[in-house]
């Protein structure tokens, strides 16, 4: 019964902490991909949210004035269009196959990115390519080693950068590791990989209550520069993030309230030990009673007993529990497990709860006992 | 102090109404020493109970200390349990996980007396049960008459008026059936109001009075004046 309450408390706790671990990794995702961000994909997706149309017809591309042209709105503060390739980057005798992004010196801004050394692709016409690079923490540890890479020149594909800046660590985000890429400006890249199109492009709204004013104007500006035609995507970051904070939510909730059953069930058998403990103790109510005790004393000292019990439940089960994510904390630790305050306060008070609303019963019927039955042996 | 005026107490058994009390009338003044007799069924544990105020006749008045208690509700009758009764039972009906000491304190607990006093009252009452070296035992390790003693201790504790005793020594041996007697008229010669149900004749010669009741009625009473 004590078990019961405590597996019914430990896996309340546990179902909300997962929960609100899950909600952490997405929001921390997220996070780390900037702030009031939209992004643009080509081609037209009519599921909102949904991943980037793969296949399908692409009417038009994206295009680098396209992205130009969207600096103009002023709701929007940064534009950086995107380009990306694989290509091999060499430097000496090694030669390693990244991720070449190809943008502006505003994807430092919209992704958040800062260096370790050196400086960023500079400011410029974004059209004009220039033969400088900056490239991804782990990159320069297999390239350089120890030694400064700044000033010094690698090759990508069949072209020569001169580096000029390293990225500092940052964590994955949305799956891209940061830290082993070449950031190159957008027109070198595109004349790297051959292409016009740009692969997307990502916008940063000028304030968090312009996201949707900035949507409008990207939509009525592509719109104008692709013969009335609406056929690019975007997506808004606030849209993703809170779609997967209502889903995570549903899921936390459900999940907890499945434990609250088992919470319950174990207030039902609190409510069978106690009945038990009444009748057994029969003769002892009987004698309280004829010492002077009143109804409403033994009442009291049946609850508190049937309180006391559910308590050391939820205490043991919050013991259990902490265990639980300890270990799990140890085993995952990428994932952001963290306790709140509101499921372990949640799980204890519907135990207390439950312990006290079952103990009722029992402790009325003791209370309600008639002293010389109670007295008198069977 | 005690007066039972054509007090009844019907129970119903099957179909029948049994008169385990029927139309008693006793007076009893203060540090009186009576025994009750008579056959099983013949009422005297309903009386007891009655008198106790564990158990609400059907019919008549009870006044204790000029008091109508029948007329009182179930705190009110507690609270006069508490004050003014002391039990000893049969079997005794100690709390088994609790030492001496903590069976002596229960009453005191419920009436919310200090823990520093109840301390030194609890250990005066042991003391005068001549049980002082076994007060930290739990009733499992104390002997029939030892547990007895500690019964009344637990009766005494509160200086009532009145120490109900059903068949106090039924489930003794004789030595310290005696002893416990002994206790028991101890306390009735400083004052105390005794009332013991017995079965035992021997017994009942002790006594200042005796009652025997049949069918529910008293049937002789030698003290009545």
């Amino acid at each position: 019964m004590l078990i019961a309450m405590s597996i019914g408390v430990a896996s309340v706790i546990i179902f909300t902490s997962l929960g609100e671990g899950a909600k952490n990794y997405v929001t921390r995702e997220f996070s780390s991909l900037g702030t009031n961000l939209l992004i643009i994909l080509p081609g037209r997706s009519e599921t909102t949210g949904g991943p980037p149309p793969l296949l399908g017809q692409n009417p038009r591309d994206l295009t680098l004035e396209d992205a130009i042209a969207l600096t103009k709105s002023s709701h929007i503060r940064y534009v950086a269009p995107i380009t990306v390739g694989s290509a091999p980057v060499s430097y000496g005798e090694k030669e390693r196959e990244v991720i070449i992004l190809g943008s502006t010196p505003n994807i430092f801004e919209v992704r958040q990115l800062s260096t370790a050394q050196g400086e960023f692709l500079p400011e410029g016409d974004p059209s004009k390519g220039a033969a400088m690079c900056v490239i991804g923490h782990k990159l320069k540890k297999e390239l350089f080693g120890n030694i400064t890479p700044l000033g010094e020149w690698v090759r990508i594909g069949d072209r020569r950068f001169r580096i000029i800046g390293v990225l500092a660590k940052k964590g994955q985000s949305l799956g891209m590791d940061m830290s082993d890429v070449v950031i190159i400006p957008v027109a070198s890249a595109q004349a790297l990989f051959n292409t016009s199109a740009l692969f997307r492009v990502m916008v940063q709204a000028s304030g968090n209550k312009s996201i949707e004013k900035a949507k409008e104007s990207i939509i009525r500006i592509i719109r104008e520069r692709h013969d009335n035609e609406d056929d690019i995507t975007i997506i808004t970051q606030d849209a993703l993030l809170s779609t997967f904070d209502r889903i995570l939510t549903t899921l936390t909730l459900s999940i907890a309230g499945v434990a609250a059953i088992s919470l319950l069930v174990a207030g039902i058998l609190i409510m069978n030990v106690m009945l038990i403990a009444v009748s057994q103790r029969r003769s002892e109510i009987g004698l309280l009673k004829s010492i002077g005790a009143t109804n409403s004393q033994v009442l009291g000292l049946f609850l508190v007993e049937s309180a006391l019990l559910s308590f050391t439940g939820a205490l043991l089960g919050i013991i259990v529990s902490f265990i639980v994510i300890w270990v799990f904390m140890r085993m995952v630790p990428a994932f952001p497990v963290t306790i709140p305050v509101w499921g372990v306060s949640a799980a204890v008070g519907i135990a207390l709860s439950a312990g006290i609303v079952f103990g009722i019963m029992p402790a009325r019927r003791a209370s309600m006992l008639n002293p010389v039955d109670a007295l008198s042996r069977r | 102090m005690i007066r039972l005026n054509e007090i009844s107490r019907v129970f119903t058994v099957g179909e029948e109404d049994v008169h385990a009390l029927d139309r008693v009338t006793i007076d009893i003044a203060p540090g009186e020493y009576l025994a009750i007799m008579g056959p099983s069924g013949s009422g005297k544990s309903t009386l007891l109970n009655v008198i106790g105020l564990l158990d609400r006749p059907d019919y008549g008045e009870y006044y204790l200390d000029n008091v109508n208690t029948t007329e009182l509700d179930d705190d009110r009758q507690a609270f006069i349990r508490r004050h003014r009764i002391g039990f000893v039972f049969q079997f005794f009906h100690l709390v088994p996980r609790l030492t001496a000491t903590q069976n002596v304190e229960l009453p005191l607990i419920l009436a919310g007396v200090t823990p520093k006093e109840r301390k030194e009252r609890v250990k005066k009452a042991l003391a005068s049960m001549e049980l002082t070296n076994r007060s930290d035992h739990r009733p499992d390790q104390l002997s029939g008459g030892q547990r007895q003693r500690v019964a009344i201790a637990r009766a005494i504790i509160m200086e009532p008026g009145v120490i109900l005793a059903d068949e106090p020594t039924g489930n003794l041996d004789r030595t310290s059936g005696m002893e416990v007697m002994n206790i028991l008229e101890g306390l009735n010669r400083k004052g105390i109001t005794l009332i013991m149900v017995t079965h035992d004749p021997g017994l009942s010669k002790r006594a200042g009075r005796r009652i025997q009741m049949t069918d529910g009625r008293v049937s002789e009473d030698t003290g009545l004046r």
